[in-house]
């Protein structure tokens, strides 16, 4: 029950990153402001429910924005995104974060995420910008809306990630 | 643990190296997987864009209200130039037609500038910042092609990368990239010049957000404040699209040919609705 509503929420998210959100981010900026709340939504499941779900919703949805998406490359996101979840929740998912722990959390995952897909793309020579421009131009501005996103959905999106660990927890040793 | 850790780290990671072979590999078209996700995402957010798109709009038009007189008058004097316009090309283009019977020309030698603007819907735009792809609610059911044109009321803005059977995916023009494998080179000229401009657009340079344009003539003739349109040397991509003005020109870097850059005449922010230019199919003859 839980774990369909998870799925749903992050399928309703990605629906929204690609289609609601350049509408809501004002002309001028689509381009610097980029939104990956389904790469939040990974994060915080590392944070609050088990690592493995977190490796496999970042896997999957990773993927699934790769394929929709696919311009140059195939499997980036799915990488990052799921060893970024998994070790978060190698790291974190014991503690019972505090606000304030998890909005800084994802703050630098976000910054990780962004700027390894960065030097994956400058790798392959799809992008020839230097890193410090990069950054300026849309890895910094984009973090503030994912800190915006993050702080706004974080007490329902705990509570429902704790739920999931409530109801399963014999699964934890998969 | 550890060990076991450290061990599914790397099959990821190989893993996820030779996905992107695969992907970087030069494929004609995309597996069945791929199209019936594409597919089935781009039905999904196509109920999520356009209303979208209606929301915002409605909010921008009460913004707009206020400069739609002077646009009015602007429209009323393009209306007027383009009725005294139109005589004239009826009359060139009878002209032109009568010359082709005359000089014998094939049917697709005739047919070769009979454009088709499919016009299609923005379905979605990807969320990463060095892949601005845009998905269309048109493919190869349609009669969509990779590499087809795609243009807006303002002017190009990218090319068709792969197709699905009911979706494409746009490459905007701000991914011109003379290094990149997956891009062609497009031959462009000057309007009102177009037998004596010629120049090739090689790549975009994202941190001055200008259009390069290389292979320009010692003694070309091309002013800054031009138009800059498509020329459709080549054959693969239309003639007669409007890509942007030119801002400046230098010379390039061996001192033979001039450089320019080009500003993108069309934004790639709140896209409704795009033209896919669909070029008559050539004869395999050449």
């Amino acid at each position: 029950m839980s774990m369909n509503r998870i799925i749903l929420l992050m399928v309703l998210l990605f629906v929204i990153e690609g289609a609601v959100m350049p509408w809501i981010i004002p002309a001028g900026f689509g381009h610097r402001i980029i939104p990956h709340f389904v790469f939040v939504m990974v994060i915080f499941s590392g944070l609050y429910s088990r690592r493995h779900l977190a490796l496999i919703l970042g896997v999957s949805f990773g993927m699934l924005q790769d394929i929709v998406y696919f311009g140059h490359l195939l499997g980036i996101n799915a990488f990052i995104m799921g060893l970024m979840g998994y070790f978060t929740g190698v790291l974190l998912e014991r503690r019972r974060s505090t606000i304030m722990m998890a909005i800084s959390v994802i703050g630098f995952a976000c910054l990780l995420y962004d700027s390894v897909i960065y030097f994956v793309y400058s790798v392959f020579r799809i992008t020839n910008e230097s890193y410090a421009w990069a950054l300026i131009d849309h890895i910094l501005p984009s973090l503030f809306l994912q800190l915006a996103f993050a702080l706004a959905c974080y007490v329902p999106v705990r509570k429902l990630f704790e739920g999931q660990n409530g109801v399963k927890p014999e699964n934890d040793d998969e | 643990m550890r060990n076991k850790r450290m061990f599914m780290l790397m099959i990821g990671f190989i893993v996820c190296i030779a996905v992107i072979g695969f992907s970087l590999s030069d494929r004609k078209e995309l597996s069945w997987p791929e199209k019936f996700l594409k597919d089935s995402a781009a039905y999904v957010q196509q109920w999520f864009y356009k209303p979208a798109g209606y929301i915002a709009g409605f909010f921008e038009d009460i913004s707009n209200l206020r400069t739609i007189y002077e646009e009015n008058e602007q429209l009323r004097l393009t209306a007027a130039a383009y009725s005294r316009e139109k005589i004239n090309y009826n009359f060139v283009e009878k002209e032109n037609k009568r010359l082709q019977e005359e000089l014998d020309f094939t049917v697709a030698q005739k047919a070769m500038y009979n454009y088709n603007y499919l016009i299609a819907q923005v379905v979605s735009v990807s969320n990463e910042a060095n892949n601005r792809t845009l998905t269309i609610n048109l493919g190869s059911k349609n009669g969509i092609k990779p590499n087809m044109a795609v243009t807006t009321i303002d002017g190009l803005i990218g090319l068709v990368s792969s197709v699905t059977p009911f979706t494409a995916a746009v490459t905007p023009i701000t991914e011109l990239d003379e290094a990149s494998p997956t891009f062609n080179l497009i031959a462009v000229t000057i309007m009102g010049r177009e037998d004596e401009s010629f120049g090739i657009l090689s790549s975009y340079n994202k941190e001055t957000s200008r259009l390069l344009m290389t292979k320009i003539a010692e003694k070309d003739k091309m002013a800054i404040q031009d138009t800059v349109i498509t020329s459709g040397l080549g054959g693969v991509y239309p003639r007669g699209l409007v890509v942007g003005t030119l801002e400046s020109k230098q010379l390039g870097d061996f001192g033979l040919t001039y450089t320019a850059s080009v500003e993108l005449a069309a934004s790639f922010d709140h896209l409704t609705e795009v033209f896919v230019v669909q070029v008559p199919e050539l004869e395999d003859a050449e």
